[in-house]
């Protein structure tokens, strides 16, 4: 079976985090081994499901289901270590001062970095990712379209060497769309959907590849419009007023859903969910995914 | 701590996460100083259109008075520009044309002025440092750009200015080692491996476009460096302010205390954290269920909501009393609708107030 690998995107706060676990959890309770990513030097899913340490090796949070904490720089370390295979040596490198501040800065590098270990699985490269399934809880809109824009940077700009090779590789997995599938995950309010449009366009053109669009906390009310309205003749009780917010919540919904079926070919629709318990959200949510 | 969010203040730094409301809640303070007769200016990174529209500054970047505004005061807003920003600084920093050209021209430099992570950051600040040296303003309100964490956005100009102060460039200085310069540095340092392992990693050629790159750029170092130094100085004194945007979530929440404690740590004033878009504004939790004629399912929907946003409410409150020591906190509820007009952002400063004045 090859492995697969869901990244999932979309604007700041919209719910990408819940959205990839829950992803991550119904996908290891169909049996397959799943890892779970996140990005970065800070784990999220380390306060919300308040685990122990999460670090870069990945360790179990559930049957079937590992997590692990990947940035920049601890993704190039392993490179490192794979290619040169002298632990000291690459220590020195990592420890070098002049080295670290250049590679956290070089243009594209850790975002190659990441991708190169994200990647590893269908590529054969680096240490054996027994997963049947990666699933990316990735960055936000802008650093997103920089993070699949730097492959085909670092490609042009390094046609010869490894570089080169291995981003040229990259990319040939992130444009397999039996191997890779992106998701952005979107509210139904106007700025989110704005700009899950543009990112969805530049998911397309870059790769050529078709994402697919989660609306996520969607009202879900099945109280018949006329009850609503009949509550709202009551407009000094806090349920009057409540049943306005729902009906103009429902409206203002249904506009911005006919919005998005404008601009995305596949749409998964997620409830709001009045839940506050972490695992008992994303539970909730799996059966939407 | 002061009595408003901006008494004796010249700089407000709005930071936050991505998309709990920033550039939002920097419009609506900025409104809020200027109807009580200040002079403002609020420097937005990437308003929704709208919003844009509403603040007289789509398709512009240049400094605008808001359209339609009867405040006592003034206020103007403006949209940084990240890209020209970034190239109007190299061409003040580099002394001749031709270099400037070269490094227009440079592929990496194309990245790292619109795409790396950091570089908004750095225009950011540099705007913001343009328009605090013109003296033109009573008060900068500086929105910031969509971070994963608070406090990424003060990490990234240190990590770039990390770069010179490193001495990257001398690295690169003399690829072919002549005048010991790139080898002989090594060398001297006792850490040729460190070069060998670069080399196995990416390969001579992506070091030589890099050498090419820091070549060019070395002739900023120095001007960097002192505009690190002004912008630092600006953000450390006794009149700049930051404050956090958050939303709810136990791990956000986290994160803010986190953050409140770095930010006093690097010599920044915190004090004051918006916990924004809390509750719906209809939404009265003192008021009990009151068992209502109402439809079953309805009623049911009604109850559900108000336990969950009952439930949230204890935890703000464990909230506040933590950080009552740092910062005071101020709740914002969420207007259900679009805020994108004078009339939406006066009524999310007025509420604003209305928690200050608590
Ligand atoms: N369907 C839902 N129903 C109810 N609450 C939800 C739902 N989806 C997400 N949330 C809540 O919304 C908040 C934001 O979600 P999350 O942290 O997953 O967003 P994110 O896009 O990963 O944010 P960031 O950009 O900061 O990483 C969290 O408090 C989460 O519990
Ligand atoms: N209190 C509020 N009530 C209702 N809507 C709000 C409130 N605050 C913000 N919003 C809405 O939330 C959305 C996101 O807000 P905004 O763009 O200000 O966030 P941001 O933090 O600047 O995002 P980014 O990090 O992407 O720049 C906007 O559509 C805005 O109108
Ligand atoms: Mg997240
Ligand atoms: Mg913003």
């Amino acid at each position: 079976m090859k492995q697969e690998i869901h990244f999932v995107t979309g604007k700041g706060g919209v719910g990408k985090s819940v959205i990839a676990a829950a992803l991550a959890l119904k996908l290891s309770m169909q049996g397959k081994n799943v890892l779970l990513v996140e990005l970065g030097d800070q784990s999220f899913f380390k306060d919300f499901f308040e685990l122990g340490e999460v670090g870069f090796q990945p360790r179990s949070i559930k049957p079937n289901l590992s997590l692990a904490l990947w940035s920049g720089e601890s993704c190039l370390r392993e490179y490192a270590q794979y290619l040169i295979k002298i632990e000291s040596l690459a220590k020195l490198f990592f420890d070098n001062a002049v080295m670290r501040a250049f590679i956290n800065i070089a243009p594209g590098l850790p975002e190659l970095a990441i991708l190169g270990k994200v990647t590893s699985g269908p590529r054969k490269y680096g240490p054996p990712m027994n997963f049947d399934a990666v699933v990316v809880d990735a960055f936000a809109t802008g650093h997103f379209k920089a993070l699949i824009q730097a492959p085909k940077g670092m490609a042009q700009a390094v046609q010869f060497g490894p570089m080169g090779e291995q981003s040229r590789s990259i990319i040939n997995v992130l444009k397999d769309e039996t191997i890779s599938k992106y998701h952005i995950v979107s509210l139904p309010e106007e700025l989110p959907l704005k700009e899950s449009a543009e990112l969805a366009a530049a998911i397309k053109e870059e790769l050529s590849v078709h994402p697919s669009l989660v609306l996520n906390k969607m009202l879900d009310v099945k109280v018949s419009r006329e009850t609503l309205q009949k509550e709202e003749q009551n407009s000094s009780s806090d349920l009057g007023k409540f049943a306005l917010y729902l009906e103009q919540q429902l409206d203002r919904q249904a506009e911005m859903f006919k919005q998005a079926q404008l601009q995305h070919d596949s749409i998964k629709q997620v409830p709001l969910i009045f839940e506050l318990d972490a695992w008992g959200l994303v539970e909730k949510i799996v059966e939407k995914v | 701590m002061a009595n408003r969010i901006f008494d004796n203040t010249n700089v407000l730094v709005c930071v936050g996460s991505g998309g709990v409301g920033k550039t939002t809640v920097a419009a609506s303070i900025a409104i809020l100083a200027a109807k009580e007769g200040k002079k403002v200016l609020v420097l937005t990174i990437d308003p929704a259109k709208r919003l844009a529209q509403t603040l007289g500054i789509e398709g512009t970047n240049d400094v605008t008075r808001v359209p339609g505004q009867n405040f006592k005061g003034e206020l103007y807003a403006s949209v940084i520009d990240h890209k020209k920003t970034f190239d109007d600084f190299v061409e003040r920093a580099a002394q001749k044309s031709e270099a400037v050209r070269k490094i227009f021209d440079n592929s990496l430099y194309k990245q790292l002025s619109t795409n790396l992570s950091g570089s908004q950051e750095f225009t950011s600040l540099e705007k913001l440092y343009s328009c605090y040296e013109s003296k033109q303003y009573d008060l900068i309100i500086l929105d910031t750009p969509p971070t994963k964490h608070a406090l990424d956005f003060l990490k990234a100009p240190q990590k770039l200015s990390a770069l010179f102060t490193e001495g990257v460039a001398k690295w690169f200085r003399d690829p072919e080692g002549k005048k010991s310069g790139f080898f002989g540095h090594l060398i001297q340092a006792g850490t040729r491996q460190v070069l060998k392992v670069l080399e196995t990693l990416t390969g001579s050629q992506f070091i030589r476009e890099l050498g090419d790159f820091f070549l060019n750029i070395e002739q900023w170092q120095g001007k960097l460096l002192q505009r690190t130094i002004d912008v630092q100085r600006m953000l450390v004194a006794p009149t700049t302010r930051f404050f956090l945007v958050t939303s709810f979530d136990q791990a956000k929440l986290k994160e803010a205390e986190y953050f409140s404690r770095e930010i006093r740590k690097g010599g920044y004033q915190l004090d004051t954290v918006i916990l924004n878009r809390v509750f719906p504004h209809w939404l009265d939790l003192r008021v009990g269920y009151e068992g209502s004629t109402a439809e079953q399912d309805l009623a049911e929907l009604y109850s559900q909501m108000k336990s969950y946003y009952n439930q949230r409410d204890a935890i703000y409150r464990q909230f506040e009393t933590k950080m009552s020591q740092q910062a005071r906190v101020l709740r914002i509820p969420d207007l259900v609708k679009d805020i994108s007009d004078l009339a939406g952002l006066e009524e999310l400063s007025t509420l604003i107030r209305e928690q200050e004045t608590l």
